[in-house]
């Protein structure tokens, strides 16, 4: 009905075609006693209104003859939202929407307002042609109809969308008498002149610019609600889409569905038939087989009696003697026959045996229309990859398109490791979907998960059984062991898994980098519990790790922050020889006064055991690294570098594995010596450093120090470091040394 | 080649070589000109030769123009004495007169008038160089050898804040007390020890205001005038101790030549750099 108006008139087209769209969906849903939604009287109906809408006389000023197209228009939704005094608001209406809501009613989805009157007309034109056509509704819900609809809807869907981001508020237009002051009681603007003795003399006036200003504010929020309209309209059709595409999806299989039964059941009733009459056939053959016995035998005796009827008339003529000859003859002959009694039952009766007919499995293949089949096992589908979590798995599976499912029980355990003794319980939930998400999972753990189907009429096998792994949990990184400089850093990690996961991944964010930015850089595939990252100089750096297995990744650990200023490292403890203790910051080396040590002390390849020395964890990344030693002017140290494999028994520089500065203050005279292999260049220093700088460059393999109070170079070692070196720092007597590093190199140094 | 006296501030060019993609001119004092200078100013570094020693020694015998044209330094190296003044005993001994100026303005005749060596190399010679060569003024630094390297202390400590940063070869470090300084000094300056000790690096170390200088000093430890007792290294750094910062570095094997200087020339000039182009 209305969309073959449609088709005659395009711009009707537009404006009905969500009319359409909003009620077909109720007639897939519902029963064709609904569709008459549109009967003859509600479309007159409206039309009159329309009609009445259009005869109505524009009010106003007296415009142009070429503006009398719009004026009308104009003047028609001012009167629609009773805004009739307001010209120039009705002005901006023109592209406003759904002006129609409070006379129309029909949701007003989608309706395009940019040319209402012609619209008008052509809806009139179109209600008449409505009138004369007949009414009667169409079939629905065929294909190419259904298509119809769909494009009607996405064309307003799209032009509802694209107008509303054009609104114009016109500029006021100059009128010959311009008015200045606005009449709140009229809602009319006035010249200033004429509140003082007009009609307006007691009404409430205010500024022009103000009763504009108050009415855009109006406008905007009527804007606004509008636009909020919209999205909702706009999603609620969104939402219909979906429900046609879902209503047309059930019906088409439960299109199948019939059919596949209907034509089960033609079947049978077909065979049945045929069975029927081939026994009915068979009956019939038998009794015509019988009764035609009957008759021959019958006929039979009926020749027997005639012969011995005229046996016996022709004995009535003989002579007395050959008479009685005979008669005695045919006495015995006669007496034969009439004791063989003739038979004259009927042996078949022509009607037919009461023959039920047996429609049960029929009857019960009628009743199985409406019912649907058990489906078949589901199958469930291998891990997504990266959609574990820690504690759950996203586990899915698919059923034969052809099943009908109520429900899916999903049920799983955890895989069995091979220890005994573990209570491996089963767990069973229904759920409605494809997947389920399944929560409260121990991490980096294998599971074992099946599903079967369930309709009314029963259960479905198991599916195969697939095997899901939960993400691993966030590692846990050793903060106090990052070790920096300024080209990388060195990141250390707990597993935080008692299983091992397949990999590690290290994301960094530049600290300067706004939070909303997230993720810079990610280094992915680490295999063990350690990662050196190049990262770019003096700058700071939020990292975190995250494990993965074939589940997916973990959640993010805790961040730790780097900072690529200078080199970063803590002393190692493990290096540290028993007398000297190492603050809570790992950077402060103290060896208290104490009695000289009771016995020798074991011997060690990691712990200082002669010299009361420790060597710092410096990055194994060749390049510069800077750092600095506060000391004590009287105090004995040594500080330099070592190799990690520097003899645990000896002094510090005296052997090729060290090359260090050793400091001895003694009758108040200070001895600055730079050892290696013992051996150490004579040179005096006037001004004892409290703050010496250490150089380390394998770039040029030097080794430089600095009195840094006075910006002085002290000496240069030219060594060849063949492998890796830590600081190294030693106290000959108690004292304390703090170490001072994350610190930008001083460009005097880089002279050395 | 021709000779220019030291006193004649004209400056004549008597020879420009490419060296190290600079040019090493010879104006009657050796100036370097590192490739640098062509494109903007440079930080001037004035060498002070020993006693005998001319520019020359130091232009052929160090080979400092690497590390000069490395670190865009100019380097200024004025004859250590005047020449043709023809006074009365000028060339009698090597250690006093020609060759052997001692860097001092002396007040004893005949010297007076031409010996004044010390005012040349701080004031007049820098004056010229700043007028003629493309070097920064606020920039400057001094070192040297022997009588040299007492003369660069010296001005150094005379004028703080003058030089960025003062190194010396084996320094004549308390001259008052060693035979050459007493010989030199008694002769050009007479035999007020005051006006001595205002030339004696040790003894200007007393009243130097403030520490903000920093001293370098390489001394050959086979070096005969350290045994003799001409140098006195020691004099200079127990008084530099605690107050001026000296890294003094006795240098095994190594005596009082040229060989010496070669050796450690880079170094000086690399520590130099630090301060001049800092």
């Amino acid at each position: 009905m209305m969309e073959e108006e449609a088709g005659e008139t395009p711009g009707l087209h537009r404006s009905t075609a969500p009319h359409n769209f909003h009620f077909y969906h109720m007639d897939l849903y519902d029963s064709e006693d609904r569709l008459q939604i549109f009967p003859e009287e509600n479309t007159r109906m409206r039309r009159e209104v329309v009609q009445a809408e259009i005869t109505s006389e524009p009010r106003g000023a007296v415009k142009g003859k070429t503006q009398r197209d719009l004026e009308e228009e104009v003047d028609e939704l001012v009167h629609l939202y009773g805004l009739e005094d307001d010209h120039e608001l009705g002005d901006e209406f023109v592209d406003e929407t759904t002006p129609r809501i409070e006379v129309s009613e029909y949701p007003p989805y989608g309706m395009t307002r940019r040319e209402p009157a012609r619209e008008q007309r052509d809806w009139r034109l179109s209600a008449e042609a409505a009138e004369t056509q007949d009414l009667g509704f169409g079939g629905w819900g065929s294909a190419g109809q259904c298509q119809d609809l769909r494009e009607a809807y996405r064309y307003t869907h799209g032009r509802a969308s694209e107008e509303y981001e054009c609104y114009v508020i016109p500029e006021e237009e100059d009128e010959e008498e311009a008015a200045d002051v606005f009449c709140v009681t009229c809602k009319t603007p006035i010249r200033a002149l004429e509140k003082v003795f007009d009609e307006h003399k007691e009404h409430e006036v205010t500024p022009l610019n103000k009763a504009l200003e108050s009415a855009k504010d109006e406008i905007h929020k009527n804007m606004y609600k509008l636009e909020k309209q919209i999205i909702e309209m706009e999603n609620f059709a969104s939402h219909l889409e979906e429900v046609f595409i879902t209503v047309e999806e059930n019906f088409g299989r439960q299109e199948q569905n019939f059919e596949s039964h209907y034509n089960e059941i033609l079947e049978t009733l077909a065979q049945k038939y045929e069975e029927k009459i081939q026994v009915l056939g068979e009956k019939k053959k038998e009794k015509l087989e019988a009764l035609y016995g009957q008759l021959v035998s019958c006929g039979e005796n009926l020749d027997t009696c005639k012969e011995l009827m005229e046996t016996i008339e022709e004995m009535c003529h003989e002579e007395k003697v050959d008479f009685i000859k005979d008669a005695v003859a045919m006495a015995d002959r006669l007496g034969k026959f009439l004791k063989t009694e003739t038979d004259v039952e009927i042996s078949a009766q022509p009607d037919f045996e009461d023959q039920t007919l047996d429609f049960s499995d029929v009857e019960q293949l009628m009743g199985a229309i409406n019912t649907i089949p058990a489906p078949s096992a589901p199958v469930i589908n291998p891990q997504a990859p990266n959609s574990a979590t820690g504690s759950s798995v996203r586990v899915c599976w698919s059923l034969y398109s052809d099943d009908t499912v109520e429900s899916y029980q999903l049920s799983y355990r955890p895989v069995q490791d091979g220890s005994p003794g573990k209570d491996h319980t089963e767990f069973t939930m229904t759920v409605k979907e494809t997947y389920c998400s399944v929560t409260n999972l121990v991490p980096n753990t294998q599971y074992e998960f099946w599903v079967t189907a369930q309709n009314r009429t029963g259960l479905s096998p198991a599916s195969e059984r697939a095997v899901y792994m939960t993400a691993p949990s966030p590692p846990v990184i050793k903060s106090k062991e990052i070790r920096s400089c300024e080209e990388a850093a060195l990141i250390c990690w707990e597993s935080g898994n008692l299983n091992p996961v397949d990999s590690y991944t290290v994301e960094l964010t530049q600290a300067e980098t706004p939070e909303a930015s997230g993720v810079t850089e990610s280094v992915v595939g680490i295999p063990t519990c350690e990662a050196l990252v190049q990262l770019q100089p003096r700058q700071s750096y939020t990292i975190y790790v995250r494990a993965l297995n074939v589940g997916g990744p973990s959640a993010r650990s805790q961040p730790a922050t780097v900072h690529t200023t200078g080199s970063y490292f803590h002393l190692n403890e493990q290096t540290c020889h028993p007398w000297l203790t190492i603050s809570e910051d790992g950077l402060t080396v103290v060896r208290s006064e104490r009695k000289t040590s009771a016995g020798e002390l074991p011997t060690s390849n990691t712990r200082f055991t002669r010299c009361v020395a420790v060597l710092g964890n410096l990055i194994p990344v060749r390049g510069r690294h800077y750092w600095e030693v506060e000391v004590d002017e009287r105090l004995d140290y040594t500080v330099g570098v070592a190799f990690e494999d520097v003899p645990k028994q000896e002094d510090l520089g005296a052997d090729s594995l060290s090359w260090c500065l050793r400091h001895t203050f003694a009758s108040s005279r200070h001895k600055y010596e730079f050892l290696h292999n013992k051996t150490t260049p004579d040179i005096r220093i006037t001004v004892s450093p409290r703050k010496i700088g250490i150089l380390l460059d394998y770039e040029n393999s030097k080794l430089s120090f600095f009195n840094m109070d006075i910006s002085q170079h002290l000496y240069t070692f030219s060594c060849q470091f063949h492998q890796f070196v830590h600081p190294c720092f030693s106290l000959e007597k108690p004292g304390c040394l703090k170490i001072h590093n994350g610190i930008s190199m001083p460009k005097h140094v880089t002279f050395y | 080649m021709l000779r220019i006296s030291w006193r004649r501030l004209a400056l004549k060019q008597i020879s420009s070589d490419k060296c190290f993609g600079g040019l090493q001119k010879v104006f009657g004092h050796d100036i370097y000109l590192p490739p640098k200078a062509e494109t903007g100013k440079c930080p001037a570094l004035y060498w002070l030769s020993g006693l005998t020693c001319t520019e020359q020694n130091f232009i052929s015998k160090s080979g400092y123009h690497q590390a000069a044209s490395e670190h865009g330094l100019v380097i200024i190296a004025p004859d250590t004495s005047p020449c043709g003044c023809n006074i009365k005993g000028e060339d009698e001994s090597w250690d006093f007169g020609t060759g052997a100026g001692f860097y001092v303005d002396a007040t004893e005749d005949p010297w007076e008038t031409n010996y004044r060596m010390y005012s040349y190399v701080t004031e007049e010679l820098p004056q010229l160089i700043n007028a003629n060569f493309p070097v920064d003024p606020q920039r400057m630094s001094i070192f040297g050898h022997s009588l040299g390297g007492h003369e660069a202390l010296t001005c150094a400590l005379k004028n703080p804040g003058k030089y960025k940063s003062v190194l010396a070869f084996a320094p004549i470090c308390n001259p008052v007390l060693c035979a050459w300084g007493k010989k030199a000094f008694s002769g050009y300056l007479g035999t007020d020890q005051n006006k001595l000790k205002a030339y004696d690096a040790t003894h200007l170390v007393k009243a130097y205001p403030d520490s903000q200088l920093d001293i370098l000093i390489d001394q050959g430890k086979e070096d005969q005038f350290l045994s003799d007792g001409q140098l006195l290294p020691g004099n200079f750094i127990a008084a530099c101790t605690e107050k001026i910062p000296v890294v003094f570095r006795l240098q095994e094997g190594y005596d009082h030549s040229n060989y010496f200087i070669e050796t450690f020339i880079a170094d000086h000039i690399r520590c130099h750099a630090k301060y001049l182009n800092a």
